[in-house]
């Protein structure tokens, strides 16, 4: 057998270029992982230099099954796939579609391009600052735009579900230039040939789309699908920047965010309970990777049938 | 090449054994004073305008005064203070940083609870022992005691008391529509109504950083449970329930103050916003803390406002309290490389004349007693100084298990919340809390 990098010692040529990105993954990923893992069994509070005591599976016990707390985690999980379900549907149609549009031979697109896209490179903080502009109850834009139907909203500061769905409204504003981003690199792979064969064949553009477009726009399909889940899934930012700790808002992993470092109760003296907020890690790692999977098994399997 | 090198290694030689000989000669001339080496100080604070304004101008001088020292003073949200404390310290990055009054203490009829952040930061060893520092002495013993010491040593100095259970009005209005300063729940009642009549806002509030929609709402619990500590222990033991006869006027109450009361729209408000939007004029009251005070006079000077505690009682006798905790305090990392600097920084700050120009500044209720209640704020407070009481948010710790809801919020009721029949809310905030109860039976 003939070993590209040569022979004797030299084959270790590509383990060792292999070193330095795998280093990088255990220290920077896998590592915190499964250091996460291990406190989720524990009391740890995150401070250097505070004792950590192994409490068993205690963490966990608490968080799912103690008294009505358990109760609202459950209730946070299902937000969360609520949110995802939501966020994924809209976020994914609307970036097709916008993709779709921008990818014609229109006039001033890349300018398009650009305003859809420029939500994406903001922060979190700016991205929920600018929300909060535009949905300030006393005299903000759309405040205003309800005064002339004469109704109010406290919209961010007012009834949880609709607080609820103004931060999935932002979370879509704020990725969907991603998700076009990736479906439009994919219509741009796809050869004019298939559309001229189309055209000359007298096919509509909704046969055209059902039959070139989408079946050819499977990889970048199954991309954004998989990032849209997994993203929204994880979303916790944009919950702490728009809506703080509220009741009937938490999805989990803000309750992540808040549980471990102290702000769950509204009182500056909060304990930082980062061992209990680590079992609630591992549990929404868990949803993330049955979901993951189950998602990526279904996608590969339609690749394959539809391409092959 | 290598005999060149070799010359000039020499020479370098020869020239540090000249130089060594020197030595001795050099001793005999006037000692020189060694500089003192350049510090960089990081002080980190939490967002409180007049504060801010005062630490920079304070810094300022301090660095005048000791050219070596450079005060990096970072700010945050005060929501965010404990978590940027935690991670500023755990990572040595912080040399004295700003820490509210020590609270929300396990008590011995508490089961299984945590202990609160600052204790945690003790016992990991990052906060400095201040015991024996000559400042700590400048500020009132019982202060030093309950709320910057544990397991009695000094970890903390605070700076001072605030109340959040009053309400600012707007003397103006009042006379203009004359409507009298309410001293009880039926004249807060017809007041705003007065108001509402004459279409004027009756209260506004920083509701966006969420806790202060509903702090005006400490007054109404203060003013049907005086006894805030006693309050903490009855809903633990169970003599105490949030939907017994008493708890049930105070969310009736609640459900006015949150539906009819709070402006419309307040839950946009940012918190520093609303001492602004209050001296804009248009509005009758504002439920607020002490701490707001200088944020209204800066907003507009001219401006004439008074302070009164919460009447959440048909019984004017009942509504004289002023319920509040210890503020801002500050503290120093164990592990400072700069502790001098950090000591002398907190020393320079106590000085009775630097502390009063704070206390001015902030409108803290002084807790060194040689200060003086110079501000406005102060002078509407002093009548009820001898009733100032710690409130109830900082006894309370929820048990393990206890629902979302196991607290005392007007923010539960519509507009904000999703509830409008306060008794089938307090069944379920009662519910919530009992959960935890039986949770750590």
């Amino acid at each position: 057998m003939n070993y590209h990098f040569g022979r004797g010692w030299a084959r270790w040529t590509p383990f060792l270029l292999l070193l330095p990105g795998l280093a990088a993954y255990f220290v920077i990923a896998l590592g915190p992982s499964l250091a996460t893992a291990v406190y989720s069994f524990t009391d740890a509070s995150g401070l250097k230099g505070a004792p950590v005591r192994w409490v068993g599976f205690d963490n966990y016990q608490e968080f799912l099954f103690m008294g009505r707390a358990s109760v609202d985690n459950l209730n946070a999980l299902g937000r969360t796939l609520v949110f995802c379900f939501f966020v994924t549907v809209i976020q994914f149609g609307l970036g097709l579609f916008v993709a779709v549009i921008i990818n014609q031979n229109l006039k001033g697109r890349n300018i398009f391009r650009t305003l859809y896209f420029m939500p994406v490179i903001l922060g979190a903080v700016i991205q929920g600052l600018i929300w909060s502009l535009f949905l300030y109850p006393l005299g903000g834009p759309l405040a205003r735009v309800l005064e002339l139907f004469g109704t109010r909203s406290e919209f961010l500061g007012g009834q949880p579900v609709e607080a609820f769905a103004w931060v999935i409204v932002v979370q879509i504003w704020a990725n969907m230039g991603t998700t076009m981003i990736i479906f439009l690199s994919g219509l741009q792979t796809i050869s004019t040939d298939y559309y001229e064969a189309a055209r000359i064949d007298g096919a509509s553009p909704w046969q055209v789309f059902t039959n070139i477009t989408w079946p050819l726009l499977t990889p970048s399909v199954n991309t954004n699908l998989t990032l849209n889940i997994i993203g929204s899934l994880q979303a916790w930012q944009l919950f702490l920047v728009l809506l703080g700790y509220r009741n009937g808002t938490q999805v989990l992993g803000y309750l992540i965010y808040a549980t471990g470092f102290g702000q769950t109760s509204g009182s500056v003296t909060s304990s930082f309970r980062q061992g209990y907020a680590a079992a609630a890690s591992i549990v929404l790692f868990l949803l993330v990777l049955v979901i993951g999977t189950v998602v990526q098994n279904v996608l590969r399997r339609r690749e394959a049938r539809i391409l092959g | 090449m290598k005999k060149t090198l070799f010359s000039l290694l020499a020479l370098v030689v020869i020239a540090s054994l000249s130089l060594a000989a020197c030595g001795p000669a050099a001793t005999q001339g006037p000692a020189a004073t060694p500089a003192p080496a350049a510090v960089t100080l990081k002080v980190l604070v939490h967002q409180n305008p007049p504060m801010v304004a005062f630490m920079e101008a304070f810094n300022k001088t301090f660095q005048e005064k000791h050219p070596n020292i450079t005060v990096d003073m970072s700010v945050v949200n005060a929501g965010d203070l404990s978590t940027v404390s935690q991670t500023r310290l755990a990572a040595n990055d912080v040399d004295v940083v700003d820490i509210f009054g020590f609270a929300n203490a396990a008590q011995p009829y508490m089961k299984k609870v945590d202990a609160p952040n600052w204790q945690q930061l003790i016992e990991a060893g990052l906060l400095m022992d201040l015991s024996d520092q000559a400042f700590i002495k400048n500020y009132d013993e019982a202060t030093i005691k309950d709320a910057g010491s544990y397991n009695g040593k000094v970890y903390a100095i605070n700076l001072g008391r605030v109340s959040y259970s009053g309400i600012y009005y707007n003397k103006d209005l009042f006379a203009a529509n004359n409507v009298k300063v309410p001293t009880t729940w039926s004249e807060l009642v017809a007041a705003c109504e007065a108001f509402k009549a004459a279409n004027i806002a009756c209260m506004t509030a920083g509701g966006k950083d969420g806790w202060p929609i509903f702090v005006g709402a400490y007054g109404l619990i203060g003013a049907i449970y005086p006894d805030q500590a006693g309050l903490v222990e009855g809903l633990w033991n169970g003599t105490i329930k949030w939907n017994d006869a008493k708890s049930l006027e105070m969310w009736e109450k609640m459900q006015i103050y949150a539906r009819d009361m709070i402006e419309p729209g307040a839950s946009g408000i940012p918190g520093d916003g609303a001492p602004g939007r209050f001296a804009s004029g248009t509005i009758a009251m504002y439920p607020g803390g002490t701490w707001n005070a200088p944020a209204i006079d800066e907003a507009k000077p001219s401006f004439k406002w008074g302070f009164i505690p919460f009447p959440g009682s048909d019984n004017a006798e009942d509504n004289k309290y002023l319920f509040g905790k210890y503020d801002q305090g500050w503290a120093v990392a164990a592990n400072t490389p700069n502790k001098e600097a950090a000591l002398l920084y907190l020393s320079e700050f106590s000085e009775p004349a630097n502390y009063q120009a704070f206390a001015n500044a902030v409108g803290f209720i002084p807790t060194q007693p040689t200060a003086k209640l110079d501000t406005a704020i102060g002078a509407e407070v002093a009548p009820y100084l001898a009733n100032f009481r710690v409130g109830y948010e900082q006894y309370w710790i929820a048990p393990k298990g206890a629902g979302q809801f196991a607290n005392p919020w007007a923010s539960y009721f519509k507009p904000y919340g999703t509830d409008d029949d306060p008794q089938v809310l307090a069944d379920k905030v009662q519910a919530d809390l009992q959960a935890g109860l039986d949770a750590v039976k």
